[in-house]
């Protein structure tokens, strides 16, 4: 699917439960546990993570799982929820509104009231868009 | 769900795209004002504002037309969970004002229907609030 583009028309469809599992049950429970492997698993190889507020981009696999190595490392604990879902099997799209907990290491919680839309293809993430109420905690990793 | 699901997949994109931003950058207020519900919340995530009622979007609106010349929202890429009444889009917002200065926004809505009408309308930003 070389000319894939997200929400595209002509892609197969999932389950409804698939794209709000994928989201809360691997994707977030994984960045809430510090599990890296369950979030990349969730990810194309060449997928795009795109934080839209600052215009930051994560390029790949790798460039996403160095993002994350820097995200667990500052923050001590994180949180997802309050989650409201448009799920949308004809697209091969789910976009989310949720609540962000998080705490910087030997700093205060901050509060944040985020939203993601992510674009599948197949059953895995292809492009993800964030929009976060905040600074942005996705910052390029260090590796 | 939230509220009981009434539009189609297609009256849904049609209510948002068309009835909703075809009517505001028609500086329509009437007809804009007419997809809100009395009780109706508007809330720009990104900046924490929120306006609660007719009353306070209207206002609003009429803010925003009168900031601008000419307003533009184009380029949609729509998402639809009919089955729960929500729709989000992700678009373009252009923007001129009277000095000719033009500003671009890459947004997202996440809007919330209830008996054909909005009910609750999210708003995350690209850049500063427009809407307040």
């Amino acid at each position: 699917m070389a000319d894939w583009t997200p929400g595209m028309a002509g892609q197969e469809p999932l389950p409804y439960p698939f794209y709000v599992d994928i989201v809360t049950k691997r994707y977030f429970d994984g960045v809430d546990n510090k599990n890296l492997s369950k979030v990349l698993n969730c990810f194309h190889p060449d997928a795009v993570l795109h934080e839209a507020t600052s215009d930051t981009v994560h390029n790949g696999r790798d460039a996403i799982r160095a993002m994350f190595e820097k995200l667990f490392a500052d923050f001590d604990d994180i949180w997802h929820g309050n989650f409201v879902h448009t799920a949308d099997p004809v697209s091969n799209a789910v976009c989310s509104q949720f609540t962000v907990l998080i705490t910087p290491n030997g700093g205060d919680q901050l509060r944040y009231e985020n939203c993601n839309r992510f674009y599948l293809k197949d059953r895995l993430f292809q492009h993800v868009f964030v929009y976060m109420s905040g600074d942005n905690l996705l910052k390029e990793g260090d590796a | 769900m939230q509220y009981e699901p009434g539009l189609s997949r297609d009256e849904l994109i049609d209510f948002a795209i068309n009835q909703y931003f075809g009517n505001v950058d028609k500086k329509d207020l009437e007809a804009t004002l007419n997809c809100f519900h009395d009780e109706a919340l508007l809330c720009t995530q990104t900046s924490f504002t929120r306006h609660s009622g007719k009353a306070e979007i209207k206002r609003m609106f009429e803010d925003f037309f009168a900031s601008y010349e000419t307003i533009v929202h184009q380029d949609f890429t729509c998402t639809v969970d009919e089955a729960n009444g929500r729709i989000t889009a992700s678009f373009v917002a252009e923007l001129v004002d009277s000095d000719g200065q033009t500003t671009i926004l890459n947004n997202t809505n996440f809007w919330r229907m209830r008996d054909g009408k909005f009910q609750e309308v999210y708003v995350y930003m690209s850049g500063a609030n427009v809407l307040v």
